[in-house]
């Protein structure tokens, strides 16, 4: 594709690797009870086929902004703004409040709120463009022999890029407060990869269900707005966790909340800079065997689902 | 002969009309799924068996809606068998739809560039034969390979799809009735490059409702009706089975 993108298609992270197998020249496909027995295979499919994720990734992000002015900088523009706005309620507007439970993070506020906005970008707009992935490139999928994984997990993937290239941002105003002595940067800044990598499992679990039940049932597409919406809430994004487990809720809502792994995957984030909120032993595990339990639900629906997928497409 | 190329065994895959109206969830309170369950089965293909030797080239009959296009999806991978198995032993150039898959937001130079990626060419592969495969494509493709695919003719696609196809070394070759939009122009040039590639000893399948085109360019046929595959012969024997449908 002539560059015509510019600097995100080059952060798309898999490229360093050879092109070992562009396809695998002898495809034997097999029987619908041996499929069942093969889970790993779909693993090993997508691994084979990382160049053709790359391909599809820069495709959608090609597709994405060659119509707009501004291109990528949206990627960066609109959780600018929503952190903004949100920094204007609960950071000037309930103040007081917000700086009762924010804690160490009272004097970095903005910071706060951008860790976890940058990292909710990447959730929801991953959640919805993963759930029309089979869909919208019917087209494609009908025509040519690729693994289907590689289309959910492909939007999961373009939607990490787009987190990758606001990073620099991040750390440009975590270096203000780290400057103003405001937070102390040290060993917790190797929450990040911790809080990618099991951000990452949730993700694809979850586009892998929803991409192939969406063929079925368009209803998920509307659901999901609805479900996103009520997930941005029901996860500490831009209040801290205390402000929940200090609260007078009954125990069995706040036990019902955690089971949310991205809890503990927002607590990892906020922790980058703020080690005290890095997530205690049972909320980490609830959040690593949530995302991995995703993952399993999710890549054994897909299997399951994919022969009446393609009927359907 | 050694192996075959594409092997099917019991082949059979099984559809299913308005599933959709099924899942509704009217459909499932009000009627429970018990409104005829089988209402709306059908299998568009089954029990087919047969074999095809590399270097064959296979053309594939039958009325409109008896699974001539499904046998083909099934072949190239994108359609998973109900029953029996489908073996291929080697990699598919597909042009199955017109469009070979383009996607309309791209242009021309886009598409080529994904398309011939995802069939596994290499980059510098296609800048080489870049400028061949838009020439093969004729010269209106070539005015318009920088704007968007979704402003090109059909016919416009179908050049550009056969174009980037005809450059896969794939050793299977399926073709869905890729003769029928292109011009006379276009028609000689693929006629050309299908000769070409039956010469250089590639299995091709060939589905086409032109006698001319199934005479010419394939020794063996397969005859469906109803989902079964009905006759597997020479090409003169499966048309003539057609035409004694047809014109009884």
């Amino acid at each position: 594709m002539a560059g015509s993108v510019g600097i995100l298609p080059m952060l798309v992270a898999f490229g360093s690797f050879p092109r070992l197998v562009a396809y695998v020249p002898l495809r034997l496909r097999v029987l619908p009870d041996e499929r069942e027995a093969t889970v790993t295979s779909g693993v090993v499919a997508v691994w084979s086929h990382r160049t053709t994720l790359r391909l599809l990734v820069r495709r959608d992000l090609t597709v994405k902004y060659q119509q707009s002015v501004l291109g990528y900088l949206w990627s960066l523009i609109e959780p600018l703004g929503l952190g903004a706005i949100y920094f204007f309620v609960f950071g000037l507007l309930y103040r007081s409040a917000t700086h009762r439970h924010l804690g160490e993070a009272a004097e970095s506020y903005p910071l706060f709120l951008i860790t976890g906005i940058f990292a909710w970008m990447w959730t929801s707009s991953a959640i919805s463009e993963a759930t029309n992935a089979l869909t919208g490139q019917a087209r494609l999928i009908t025509t040519m022999n690729l693994p289907r994984e590689l289309f959910p997990i492909g939007r999961v993937a373009g939607r990490f890029a787009e987190y990758v290239a606001g990073l620099p941002i991040l750390a440009a105003v975590a270096a203000v407060y780290a400057a103003l002595g405001r937070i102390d940067l040290g060993p917790s800044l190797l929450a990040l990869p911790l809080a990618v990598l099991v951000q990452t499992i949730l993700l694809v679990g979850i586009a892998l269900l929803l991409s192939s039940l969406n063929v079925l049932m368009r209803d998920i597409e509307r659901l999901m707005r609805l479900v996103t919406r009520v997930l941005f809430y029901a996860t500490p994004i831009i209040y801290p966790l205390a402000l929940v487990r200090d609260s007078g809720l009954p125990g069995w809502v706040k036990i019902a909340y955690e089971v949310n792994p991205l809890v503990g995957i927002f607590q990892l984030h906020h922790s980058i800079w703020y080690p005290a909120e890095f997530p205690d032993a049972r909320l980490l595990c609830l959040s690593v065997g949530g995302s991995l339990v995703t993952l399993l639900v999710g890549a054994a629906v897909f299997r399951r689902l994919e022969p009446a997928v393609l009927k359907e497409l | 002969m050694g192996e075959p190329m594409i092997e099917a065994e019991n082949l059979g895959i099984q559809f299913v009309r308005n599933r959709r109206r099924n899942l509704r969830l009217r459909e499932m309170i009000i009627h429970r799924g018990g409104r005829q369950p089988d209402a709306g089965v059908f299998w568009p293909l089954r029990n087919v068996s047969f074999a095809v030797a590399p270097g064959d080239t296979v053309g594939v009959i039958g009325r409109n809606g008896t699974g001539k296009s499904t046998l083909l999806r099934l072949i190239a991978g994108v359609l998973i068998p109900d029953e029996g198995r489908i073996r291929v032993r080697g990699a598919v150039a597909p042009l199955l739809e017109l469009s070979a898959g383009f996607s309309n937001d791209l242009t021309g130079r886009e598409n080529v560039h994904l398309v011939g990626s995802l069939h596994g060419l290499s980059p510098g592969f296609l800048r080489r034969r870049f400028d061949e495969i838009v020439a093969f494509a004729g010269e209106q493709v070539a005015n318009a390979i920088d704007t968007p695919v979704r402003h090109y003719s059909s016919g416009m696609k179908v050049r550009l799809g056969f174009a980037v196809i005809a450059q896969l070394p794939h050793p299977i070759l399926l073709m869905d009735e890729v003769t029928a939009v292109g011009d006379a122009d276009f028609r000689k040039k693929c006629y050309d490059t299908i000769d070409r590639l039956i010469a250089e000893g590639r299995t091709v399948m060939l589905v086409s409702h032109n006698e001319n085109d199934l005479t010419r360019f394939c020794s063996r046929g397969l005859y469906f009706d109803g989902g079964r595959l009905r006759v597997d012969g020479t090409i003169r024997e499966a048309l003539d089975a057609y035409h004694n449908v047809v014109r009884p």
